[in-house]
């Protein structure tokens, strides 16, 4: 099991190297930079003041100079200067990971509260009413992207209430309850969308798992219908489903951009949008990195999972 | 007549009279101290505070409560003339030497946020900085107004509370540049890199805390100069980049002032339509729609190609398509009622593009046959403008009024992050801009966007005769007599189709009711001080 961790964590790292030269080399690679944004919030551009810019910021140097310099910084523990907020980039990153953690917990929750038991049901029940019922809302969950339901919920509570949720962040240490409405209606659009992914699957995998020898064996024996679901068949059918779960929770780390947009939540998937248009590399870089860091994890922490899930999984062997 | 009449018509009297003094109920009543204001912001600051460094109304607008000019534009007066132009930190001025010299008092007992004194030395130090003169003792790292300065040969600190603007030649407009909210004034004894990432001022509110992308907070300044002012404790700029949340904030009451140049003809519709009891307030931008072309390669190096452009484009047409009704016609000044020195109406009807849609299109296609052009040889162009909603939508109205004539346009939209660079290298031929004027004054427009060899004159037209022109004008000391110069001017550019202009933006500017003491400017960049606002309920 440790060696297999250690392989793991080795080949994370690759990954990261790897991930690093194409995130430096996308970056620079992508028209125009920091220096023509700030000329632009001038409306003009001189060659002169240009060059000073460049200098200041160290862009003058030899693209792989930069590159080493952004390696030795992230292995000092210094992620560098926003080019942008002249301060230090991890001064900045910092107060976005909880917010875009919390996020992406809060609507994990939700779609597993969600998508697992209607899963199940829908599988119980295949072709009733019920079934065809849930599946329309799963369909319809994955047809409707999370920003346009959240605009949608905003618009309409404003128009019928007159009230949306707070549009400044607000932490739990200052107001809980507002803190708590603040981020159920994002994590229920998103946690929707998300759950009908997770219902189709534990769906689909019941229904395969339900098929099998063993489930016929345990009714036959004579168990209730519950414990035959429950404790046989979901506990085989549920690793596709947790192999999804892992995903989702890497995918809204960093595909949480439109609905932090709508609900104006000052989290990183946002932050790194407006880090890309203003070319502020010490910013995306990290940023970037960060995900990856959270995608290689989270990868890692599911299959490990397998392990304590299903017996007959073994690393290291 | 009973006494419930009687009754009744005492308040309608004294409205009448009210009315009758030119006084609105509203500026009747006594002002309320404390409370706080949100107002909304549609993207964080860049850069920072440092209103030198940039030139967009996201930078100015939320760094207004920071700072104070030596002048600015009465900030209770929505006109922005000469007459409306108040002391901020000069108390009084005075100009001497035929125009040659512009002394200002300075007021005295003014504080920075750090408690430092404010001398004369603070106001040598910015503009010694601004024209990037040689004695200047710290630099810009961009200096976008530098033209705006360029007549100005010395700054002199005569005494703590007096210094002298000696200028090169007459120009009576530099005052209106001075009282843009372009012009504050910089602490000598702070790296103006400081103003990046915080803000020493002397205004009436002091920065509290900058959340990057979230919100600028300020509480009130109670050293600030002028006693009982501002009213209110504190503000909050909050920043909402998706427009449906931010018009919905401000629905819900979560903001209670907009931004500025924010609100459309058609969304101000729907917002008292929903929200009846919203203050709305249609007044001019200082933007307007343009059209560049780059003069220096064919084939908008032949005068005729451009005057064929400039005619092919129904400015009315275009005013009624793309913006509903919310903008008005105009040459290169920001027409009357909206702006001092603008063309009138009927003036403006001899000009390209504002006749007869059908004549001038004959006329356009006449120029373009002129040139070699026709419907059997058309012209083909790339035209280049900005990926943001309100170019492309412009651009595509203008591609469609070209085709009309034989010219066929495709449209290129270019990012941000290299649309000036590109303009400024003159990397295009044709492209559909937008233009802020920071002041309303016509020396700030034109050595900013017609002079020869001006970064931001992105056509690079370059011609003697209108630079002449613009320095006569500069220089007249004679208000009416400046008027008819700069009529002439602005018919001899139009003509020429220099940078043709397509029309100037209004603004729905919009806050609660209780918001008093707002008054928005037909300039989006020179209100919002807030130190006369105040809370009423």
């Amino acid at each position: 099991m440790k060696t297999y961790i250690a392989q793991r964590l080795g080949i994370g790292l690759l990954t990261l190297l790897g991930m690093s030269i194409v995130i430096f080399g996308m970056l620079r690679l992508a028209p125009g930079d920091i220096v023509d944004i700030l000329f632009s919030t001038g409306g003009y551009v001189n060659p002169v003041e240009r060059v000073a810019i460049e200098k200041e910021l160290g862009l003058d140097r030899p693209v792989w100079v930069q590159y080493l310099e952004w390696m030795r910084q992230i292995l000092t523990g210094d992620l560098g200067k926003s080019y942008r907020y002249d301060l230090p980039a991890w001064e900045i990153i910092r107060p976005l990971i909880p917010v875009t953690l919390e996020l992406a917990v809060l609507s994990l929750i939700v779609s597993v509260a969600l998508g697992v038991p209607l899963g199940v049901i829908s599988a119980v029940r295949q072709d009733t009413p019920l079934d065809y019922a849930l599946r329309v809302f799963s369909l319809a969950g994955l047809s409707m992207p999370s920003f346009w339901l959240g605009m949608v919920i905003i618009l309409g509570l404003v128009a019928w209430i007159g009230w949306i949720p707070p549009v400044t962040y607000v932490s739990p240490s200052e107001n809980f309850w507002l803190h708590a409405v603040q981020f159920a209606l994002p994590s229920l659009a998103v946690g929707y969308r998300s759950s009908a992914l997770i219902m189709r699957i534990t769906r689909s995998s019941l229904l395969e798992v339900m098929r099998e020898d063993y489930i016929r064996t345990a009714r036959a024996k004579g168990q209730s219908g519950s414990v035959v679901i429950w404790r046989h068949a979901l506990q085989n059918a549920i690793l596709p489903v947790v192999t999804v779960i892992g995903i989702e929770f890497a995918f809204l780390i960093g595909g949480l951009v439109v609905t932090e947009t709508v609900f104006n939540l000052p989290g990183l998937a946002r932050f790194l949008v407006e880090a890309i248009l203003w070319r502020d590399y010490p910013i995306v870089q990290n940023l970037v990195m960060f995900i990856a860091i959270v995608v290689i994890v989270s990868n890692l922490v599911v299959d490990m999972l397998y392990g304590f899930l299903d017996p007959r999984v073994r690393y290291g062997h | 007549m009973t006494r419930s009449r009687c009754m009744l018509l005492v308040p309608v009297l004294a409205l009448a009279i009210l009315v009758g003094l030119g006084v609105t109920p509203a500026a009747a009543q006594t002002p309320k101290s404390g409370g706080h204001l949100n107002i909304m912001l549609r993207e964080d600051l860049s850069p920072g505070f440092a209103v030198h460094e940039s030139s967009t109304i996201s930078t100015s607008f939320p760094s207004m409560p920071c700072f104070n000019n030596l002048v600015v534009f009465d900030q209770l007066k929505r006109a922005e003339t000469p007459e409306n132009i108040v002391g901020e930190l000069a108390e009084k001025w005075s100009w001497q030497d035929n125009y040659r010299n512009l002394v200002f008092f300075l007021r005295k007992n003014v504080k920075w946020h750090d408690g430092q004194a404010f001398t004369s030395k603070d106001v040598k130090f910015t503009f010694d900085m601004l024209r990037e003169a040689p004695e200047a003792t710290a630099k810009l790292r961009i200096n976008p107004r530098k033209d705006w300065y360029a007549n100005i040969e010395a700054v002199e600190a005569a005494d703590p509370s007096t210094v002298v603007f000696r200028l090169k030649r007459p120009q009576p407009g530099l005052l209106n540049m001075l009282a843009s909210g372009y012009t504050p004034i910089y602490a000598a004894h702070v790296n103006p890199a400081t103003y990046r990432t915080a803000c020493i001022g002397t205004g009436p509110f002091k920065v509290k805390e900058w959340r990057k992308g979230e919100f600028v907070d300020y509480v009130k300044n109670p050293d600030y100069f002028m006693k009982g002012r501002p009213y209110l404790d504190s503000l909050r700029y909050v920043i909402i980049k998706e427009r449906g949340t931010r018009v919905a904030a401000l629905q819900s009451g979560q903001l209670d002032v907009s931004f500025p140049g924010e609100t459309t003809k058609t969304a101000a519709e729907q917002l008292k339509k929903a929200v009846p009891q919203l203050v709305i307030t249609p007044v001019a931008q200082a933007v307007s729609d343009n059209i560049i072309m780059n003069t220096k390669k064919a084939p908008f190096d032949n005068p005729k190609v451009r005057q064929a452009v400039s005619y092919a484009i129904d400015r009315r047409g275009l005013i009624q398509a793309v913006h509903q009704g919310g903008a008005v016609p105009g040459a290169s000044m920001q027409p009357k009622p909206y702006g001092v020195w603008g063309l009138l109406e009927k003036d403006l009807a001899v000009l390209p593009g504002y006749g007869k849609p059908a004549d001038m299109k004959a006329r356009a296609r006449k120029l373009l046959g002129e040139a070699g052009i026709s419907a059997q040889n058309p012209l083909r162009v790339e035209m280049a403008t900005r990926a943001i909603a309100i170019y492309v939508d412009m651009a595509s109205f203008v591609i469609n009024e070209l085709k009309q004539v034989g010219i066929e346009a495709s449209l290129k939209q270019v990012e941000t992050a290299q649309w000036h660079a590109m303009a400024t290298r003159g990397d295009y031929q044709i492209g559909a801009n937008l233009t802020g004027l920071g002041v309303d004054e016509p020396d700030a427009n034109y050595y900013e966007n017609y002079a020869c060899g001006s970064p931001r004159n992105y056509s690079q037209y370059c011609s003697e005769l209108v630079m002449k022109m613009i320095d006569q004008q500069s220089q007249e000391l004679n208000p009416q007599k400046r008027l008819q110069m700069l009529a002439t001017l602005q018919r001899q550019i139009e003509e020429e189709a220099a940078r043709p202009i397509l029309d100037w933006k209004l603004d729905y500017f919009t806050f609660w009711p209780y918001v008093k003491g707002l008054v928005p400017h037909d300039n989006i960049y020179n209100f919002g001080r807030m130190a006369d606002v105040w809370r009423d309920k």
